[in-house]
């Protein structure tokens, strides 16, 4: 799939900002605060109907204005045009995403149906950060490339925001007949969820040892493992997930009312990255921190590719800085031959050996516009 | 906004507590008011009032109704061996609408949710219990298919099993005249949960 145009009125630092994108690979150059960033950001709006940074719509809204609006083609693989459009008004706290004029009825209608792989400062979070942080990343994944998936996700998350609620009014009190019902809900949606991730994490390992040697090629072998709040083998039923699930909930039931939150569930695992047999949270470099993550992001691409049957546009932002000349050189000839690719950066040297033309732009980006190249000096 | 009648103000200010009635929204239902006819904003203030007045919660279903017990409770033509066991009052009517469905209703006024304060206790469920006797054949859950109405199904069938009364859900799946290719994943994965034998 391509981004053909998109057009950006009140978002950010954006007024009122046209861009008719090139084919393979758009370059966006600016110096800080310019607004590079944001105009990745916006496209992100239409792929995962909200910000990629952002929690809230609000947040990305031009300070002062009502309304923002971003709109745009996008052509899919088999040549197919849709025309999207998304409107938040502040006032009415209210977002619309239409598709060829049409109402998306539920966003998470549109997840999936133009895929997107981001590679942001964000994502460092991924490789350095919390285990919440790549369920996150394990999450979107997944969600991208399987609708049920993502609503098992999403009512999973449901389920343990009200049972902590009950675990939270019941200040430390006995409450179990409350969540009776709700421990039913949590291990039916819970072993599906375990039972997918499990899945996913064995489908996901051979993308990235392979695009770990092509981004390397040197040997260092990387490792993405699961580790589940229940143990689990490869074969384990959902059935058994299930009773697993249960006899967890049972054993930490007085923990829960101590700690008043849902302490068993997916919502705990952990998922282990590796180089060499090393956990990478522990001893990995800064410089190895980051090719890590660009391995997995661009394995994310080619799982998501051949899952969605659809190929995903990449946005790159601010990804050359940390990484040496050498392997910065290997990721940028690497995203050109995936597909459509949108890349922040601060200063043209790193594509000093590209041929700007219709397949290749590069905009320069000065106080929330596109400007020619003269005045972006 | 300044307007130059207070009253005008007022009633926009009322308008815009209604549910979905943004602040423009509630100006042109207030203009419009002012420029009907005296008798038809009478007819209407009377209709606003009367519900409040003469509507009330049939002390069997709890379901809405002016006469109590409601006329489906009341029927002598419905089946009184079945109970349809609904979220809201807007459920009946829809259930209704089928004219498939000649048994009772059950009104809840609602499905477990502690996020928004409603446990057990804030359910018609005691009530339930008490109407279910020898003569009822058939409960038939009919609760909404999200987290919040399939956990309230779930805590409901716990609840009747012991009374070995048969308990039954509404299928979930696919919409009718609906294509099975074009069908999306979720609703398919849950239809296929949901399978009968043949």
């Amino acid at each position: 799939m391509k981004i053909l145009n998109a057009r950006l009125h009140n978002f950010r630092n954006h007024s009122e900002t046209s861009f008719d994108f090139a084919a393979r690979m758009n370059v966006l150059l600016g110096e800080n605060g310019q607004g590079k960033t944001n105009a990745l950001e916006a496209l992100s709006f239409f792929c995962l109907t909200k910000s990629f940074y952002a929690s809230a719509d609000a947040t990305v809204l031009m300070r002062d204005r009502e309304f923002f609006e971003i709109d745009g083609m996008l052509e899919s693989d088999n040549g197919k045009e849709f025309s999207l459009r998304v409107a938040y008004d502040n006032a009415q706290k209210s977002k619309k995403f239409t598709i060829n004029n049409a109402d998306a009825e539920k966003f998470s209608s549109v997840i999936g149906m133009f895929p997107v792989v981001v590679l942001s400062p964000e994502n460092n979070k991924v490789t350095f950060g919390a285990p919440n942080d790549r369920r996150k990343f394990i999450d979107l994944v997944i969600s991208q490339s399987s609708r049920a998936y993502m609503e098992d996700i999403l009512e999973y998350r449901r389920v343990v925001r009200q049972r902590n609620t009950i675990l939270t009014e019941a200040q430390g009190k006995e409450c179990g007949a409350l969540l009776t019902p709700w421990n039913e809900m949590l291990i039916l949606r819970g072993a599906r969820v375990i039972q997918k991730r499990n899945q996913f994490i064995r489908e996901f390992t051979p993308y990235i040892a392979d695009t770990y040697l092509r981004i390397v090629g040197e040997k260092e072998t990387p490792k993405i493992e699961y580790a589940p709040s229940v143990p689990i083998e490869a074969e384990t039923t959902v059935e058994e997930i299930q009773s697993r699930l249960a006899q967890k909930l049972a054993r930490k039931y007085n923990d829960e009312l101590r700690f008043r939150t849902s302490l068993a569930g997916p919502h705990r695992d952990e998922v282990l990255l590796s180089l060499n047999g090393m956990q990478l949270k522990h001893f990995a470099s800064q410089g190895q921190h980051k090719t890590y993550l660009v391995a997995l992001k661009v394995a994310e691409f080619f799982y998501l590719k051949e899952r969605c049957n659809e190929t995903p546009v990449f946005l790159l932002d601010d990804v050359f800085s940390e990484l040496d000349e050498n392997r910065s050189q290997k990721l940028l000839s690497l995203v050109e031959s995936l597909g459509q690719t949108f890349i922040t950066a601060t200063g043209e040297k790193m594509f000093g050996g590209v041929h700007w033309n219709k397949q290749r732009r590069k905009f320069f980006i000065k106080d929330g516009a596109v400007v020619n190249e003269a005045m972006a000096a | 906004m300044i307007y130059t009648s207070e009253t005008i103000e007022q009633l926009i200010e009322e308008f815009a507590q209604l549910p979905s009635i943004g602040r423009k929204t509630a100006q042109r239902l207030a203009m419009h008011l002012l420029k009907m006819p005296r008798e038809e904003v009478v007819k209407f203030a009377k209709a606003m009032v009367d519900v409040k007045d003469k509507v009330r919660y049939c002390s069997v279903c709890f379901n809405i109704t002016e006469s109590d017990p409601c006329s489906i409770c009341s029927s002598q033509k419905r089946n009184r061996k079945t109970i349809c066991v609904v979220e809201e009052p807007n459920d009946v009517i829809a259930v209704e609408k089928t004219h498939e469905f000649n048994g009772l209703y059950h009104v809840l006024g609602g499905a477990l949710s502690p996020l928004d304060g409603i446990g057990p206790e804030d359910l018609k469920v005691k009530e339930l219990l008490s109407r279910l006797n020898d003569d009822i054949d058939e409960i038939i859950l009919a609760l909404n298919p999200n987290v919040e109405g399939e956990t309230t199904t779930l805590y409901l069938a716990k609840l009747l099993k012991p009374l070995s009364i048969k308990t039954t859900r509404i299928a979930r799946g696919l919409p009718i005249g609906s294509d099975l290719e074009f069908a999306d994943e979720a609703t398919l994965t849950r239809a296929l949960e949901g399978r009968v034998a043949l």
